[in-house]
């Protein structure tokens, strides 16, 4: 075959090999669930292997406990009852293994949320330098694992609670990915975005809440 | 928000901003896998593993190319090894599906059509990836180098190697 004429060709390849449309929302499907939703659940897993398994289910308990402390009810919660009910229990043997489990895990949240208030309340109005931007992002990231492990814990049952982690996900991004990125915009919209959840009263309330049931 | 920024958010599990990657690239890869594929669903499966390795190895992405070209190395990488797996592959279905969406299209000789087809499968594959890239896909031989991995002049012997490769097997049609 001439030149000329291979060129012609292969000149209307493009159209002989017109592809279909590409399906971009059945294929977005797949690799969000695939991606993203799995990446939700990862650190779970992780952590439950790495953690005893009754963590997971005193967090439940302990943040029943102090979430039903603090409303304002006037009545007993289940888990106020739970918890009055315990140490009079009939086996007193099972008790004595959950209290330490109960205790761990009070203080970890406990620790959590007064680190989280501490970052956001400490974050500058402004930008100061890359450094303190690293510092921050760094600490941030470390939180946002924290702050998954919850959401993903039966301790995110609680509707209240839930609504709170979430905030401070979507805070923590915003502020890990200060690392790479940094303008007075961002801070300006994580500030903002931490004004308008009132996430900082709602993280003291929690902090308290939590340390009211140790 | 510029490419860089988008990665950081998706590396920090931003959803939407993997959406916004992937509506970028995702017509450029689905076109590049069905090409080379030859299978509008391979194309799918190709597209769909190629984001979920490409999010998942973000944080390995330094940058030192732009990110289509990285995508794209895994597009490759991706078709090589479904090529590898699926023995069924073949460029006849696609042409098939071709003449039926292209309607318009004043029908080329029918079996010079399958001679072409036959003609790109027997390329070897680092031939048949440069000749698809360039002349069908439209990428320049910097781009097809930098996604291959390959200097400029080797995208440029390659393709012009798969062009005499073409030419000979396709030397029944000479006029």
């Amino acid at each position: 075959m001439e030149e000329e004429r291979l060129d012609q060709v292969l000149s209307a390849l493009p159209r002989d090999f017109n592809d279909p449309p590409p399906p971009l929302e059945e294929m977005w499907t797949v690799i969000e669930a695939a991606h993203f939703n799995s990446r939700a659940s990862t650190p779970v897993k992780t952590r439950n292997r790495s953690l005893a398994p009754w963590l997971a289910a005193a967090a439940t308990l302990v943040l029943g406990i102090g979430i039903g402390r603090s409303l304002p009810t006037g009545e007993e919660s289940p888990a106020q009852r739970s918890a009055s009910v315990a140490p009079t229990g009939e086996d007193p043997a099972t008790r004595e293994d959950a209290s330490p489990a109960v205790d761990a895990y009070r203080d970890q949240a406990s620790q959590y949320l007064g680190q989280t208030a501490a970052l956001l309340i400490s974050l500058p109005a402004a930008g100061e330098d890359d450094q303190s931007d690293a510092r921050f992002a760094g600490k941030a990231s470390d939180l946002l694992v924290t702050t998954r492990l919850l959401m993903d814990s039966p301790a995110a049952q609680d509707p209240k609670l839930r609504g709170l982690l979430e905030d401070l996900e979507l805070v923590l991004v915003q502020i890990a990915r200060l690392r790479v990125e940094r303008n007075r915009s961002d801070l300006d919209l994580i500030h903002q975005t931490v004004e308008q959840a009132d996430v900082i009263s709602r993280l003291n309330s929690a902090a308290v809440t939590t340390q009211s049931a140790e | 928000m510029n490419e860089a920024q988008l990665i950081a958010r998706v590396i920090a599990g931003d959803r939407l901003a993997g959406r916004a990657l992937y509506d970028t690239h995702a017509p450029r890869v689905y076109s590049l896998a069905y090409r080379l594929s030859g299978d509008a669903e391979k194309a799918r499966e190709v597209t769909q593993d190629t984001f979920i390795r490409a999010f998942s190895r973000l944080s390995q992405f330094r940058g030192d190319a732009a990110f289509g070209t990285w995508l794209h190395r895994i597009v490759l990488t991706v078709v090589s090894n479904t090529r590898r797996i699926d023995h069924r592959f073949g460029r006849e279905v696609a042409l098939d599906e071709a003449n039926a969406i292209e309607v318009k299209v004043p029908e080329p000789d029918p079996d010079l059509k399958d001679c072409i087809a036959r003609a790109v499968d027997r390329l070897s594959e680092a031939y048949r990836t440069t000749l698809i890239m360039h002349d069908i896909e439209g990428y320049t031989h910097a781009e097809i180098a930098g996604i291959l991995g390959v200097p400029e002049g080797t995208s440029k012997s390659r393709l012009s190697a798969a062009r005499a490769q073409l030419r000979q097997d396709l030397a029944a049609f000479r006029e």
